[in-house]
């Protein structure tokens, strides 16, 4: 746009560039003069509060059940614990950087990590479920994988009745998913789903509601619903029963370990609540996220 | 006033009928797109609405999250949302208003500052969430030492938004016809008289067009805050508590959450509404604001 509003010439181009330079340094004095303040402020209410407050971050399949012990363990003992997600190799970074007091892996700790100390709070596992109805009581490793990878099409050919498979398979960026191709080997790609679903209990409905049905849930999950009657079958797993039990003795092998990470010398109040996080004070919550208690 | 393209009376008198059936081709085609568009639009709001609205309540918009999220309200997490969008809106809207009026009324547009400007915001508009996120992470919450908090968050998303809004608010000014600079002038009125009693209320639709997409931007944003304003579902007590966003708390029942589908689509109607609701009232004080400057 041509300079229409300059029709004395170049006094008034000085003045507007003078007004509107005045203006942003006004702004600026402003926004420093807030954020000065407000500094201050934060640096006098938070030294009160920085011995007391916990930082915790890390995996995000961890962080919902972290930051419910979280709040629990500020109700008995009058702290702040801040929960922040961003992954597991965050958790272990900011633990490392000291960023974060303790980090959250949904792993067990590498070879490479050995300068970390890591205490497995709960267990996340997951079991291959069909329908009660289903004749078969087991499926090996390269079975499971011709089923869902859409080489087997009826399970008759593993035993079963003749039926056509229907695969159920969970939806994208679930760590469920995650979980199963990776102890597979698999990729998502490769997977020839009938139906997507998205949490545990939808999982379970499905294969309830399908007799030629294949699916895997949560453990926690399954098992609750057997309890309740729902028409699934757990099925072992190499020859490991899929149970609780199994699970949380570390013997079922499609699982992970939910860890909270440090590094060096622990504080006091972050082992407290690393001994919180695995005490039986927690089950209810573990078991609500249909995770399995490491204990 | 009837806008739309005389096709009759443009095709003349040689209207054959393939040329006719042209015409009425791309008129289903543009008729189809149009609504597909707004069909588009039903269908994700009835789906929330099928879903969502039978979690919400007063008590759902007021009290805490429990249970993960699964039980509970939002009441915390609007709080958050809140303070995010206000400071992210407190600070982007004054400087990308100066950018604006630096761009469109005093700096010619080939001037080479200006172009580096203009440059510039149309590269940083297209950045992605995540990097804003990181950069916000970096800068805010560890070179500044605001840590994760609604603070940090807030000033990422300005930095997020200010590109939206300096462009469109630069459009709306250079579409006010020269005349009104040239009027102005010819009254003896200064520039700064100008520019506040003529160009900016005649420019107010570029700067509210600005204002909604940028809210929407802000509001729908999730990558941008889980590295700076945080996850912490708790109710904030100052700005440099850490607070989740209701964007965070959506992706976190749908996808981390087993159990969190029902109060994930709640959520979303809610998000979806305070986006419709801020519209709505932005347009209306748009129209309002110009109406009375132009006017008295």
């Amino acid at each position: 746009m041509i300079d229409v509003g300059n029709p004395t010439g170049g006094a008034r181009v000085v003045k507007s560039t003078l007004i509107t330079g005045l203006w942003s340094l006004a702004l600026m004095a402003l926004g420093w003069a807030m954020s000065g303040c407000g500094a201050v402020g934060a640096d006098s209410g938070s030294t009160s509060r920085r011995a007391e407050r916990l930082v915790i971050t890390g995996s995000s399949t961890v962080a919902p059940l972290v930051a419910e012990i979280g709040k629990r363990f500020e109700a008995s003992e009058g702290v702040r614990v801040d929960v922040q997600t961003g992954g597991s190799s965050r958790g272990i970074a900011d633990a490392r950087s000291g960023l974060a007091d303790i980090g959250m892996a949904s792993r067990a700790l590498g070879a490479e990590e050995e300068d970390l100390a890591g205490f497995t709070i709960a267990r996340d596992g997951i079991c291959v479920i069909v329908h009660r109805d289903n004749a078969l009581t087991e499926l090996s490793d390269p079975q499971v994988v011709e089923i869902f990878t859409g080489r087997l099409a009826n399970w008759q050919a593993v035993g079963g009745d003749e039926r056509e498979i229907t695969v159920v398979n969970k939806a994208e960026g679930r760590s469920t998913l995650e979980l199963f191709l990776k102890h597979f080997a698999l990729d998502n790609r490769d997977i020839a789903a009938s139906v997507v679903i998205g949490d545990n209990e939808q999982g379970i409905k499905t294969v309830a509601g399908n007799p030629g049905a294949i699916g895997y849930v949560s453990i926690g999950a399954a098992e609750h619903a057997v309890a309740r009657g729902v028409a699934i079958k757990l099925l072992p797993m190499s020859g490991v029963d899929a149970s609780t039990e199994t699970l949380s003795a570390g013997i079922f092998p499609l699982a992970r370990p939910l860890t909270l990470v440090t590094h060096g010398k622990t504080s006091a109040l972050a082992q407290r609540f690393i001994n919180y996080a695995g005490s039986p004070a927690v089950y209810d919550l573990v078991r609500e996220l249909s995770f399995v208690p490491a204990g | 006033m009837d806008r739309s393209i005389p096709w009759a009376a443009l095709s003349g008198g040689r209207s054959s009928t393939s040329s006719r059936s042209a015409d009425r081709l791309a008129a289903t085609c543009v008729w189809i797109a149009a609504a597909a568009v707004s069909a588009v639009f039903f269908w994700l709001l009835s789906d929330l609405v099928r879903h969502g609205a039978g979690q919400l309540s007063w008590s759902f918009l007021v009290d805490a999250p429990s249970n993960a999220g699964r039980a509970g309200g939002i009441g915390p997490i609007v709080l958050s949302t809140a303070w995010i969008l206000a400071i992210a809106l407190g600070v982007s809207l004054p400087v990308g208003l100066g950018t604006a009026v630096l761009l469109a009324e005093v700096t010619s547009p080939e001037a080479i500052f200006g172009r580096l400007v203009r440059r510039s915001l149309d590269v940083l508009a297209g950045v992605p969430s995540i990097v804003f996120g990181l950069f916000g992470n970096a800068f805010f919450c560890v070179t500044l030492g605001l840590g994760f908090s609604i603070l940090a968050g807030g000033l990422t998303l300005a930095c997020m938004v200010l590109p939206i809004l300096i462009r469109s608010t630069e459009e709306g000014l250079r579409a006010v016809p020269a005349e009104y600079r040239l009027g102005g002038a010819a009254l003896g009125l200064g520039r700064f008289t100008i520019l506040t009693r003529l160009l900016l209320p005649a420019a107010t639709p570029g700067l509210v067009a600005g204002v909604v997409l940028g809210f929407g931007r802000a509001i729908a944003e999730t990558a941008a805050l889980i590295f700076t304003s945080g996850y912490v579902d708790r109710r904030p007590e100052s700005v440099f508590d850490s607070g989740r966003a209701l964007s965070i708390h959506i992706y976190d029942l749908a996808i981390n959450i087993p159990g969190g589908e029902r109060n994930a689509y709640a959520t979303a109607l809610v998000l979806v509404m305070i986006l419709l609701l801020t519209n709505s009232v932005a347009s209306w004080l748009g129209q309002r604001l110009r109406g009375q400057h132009l006017h008295s």
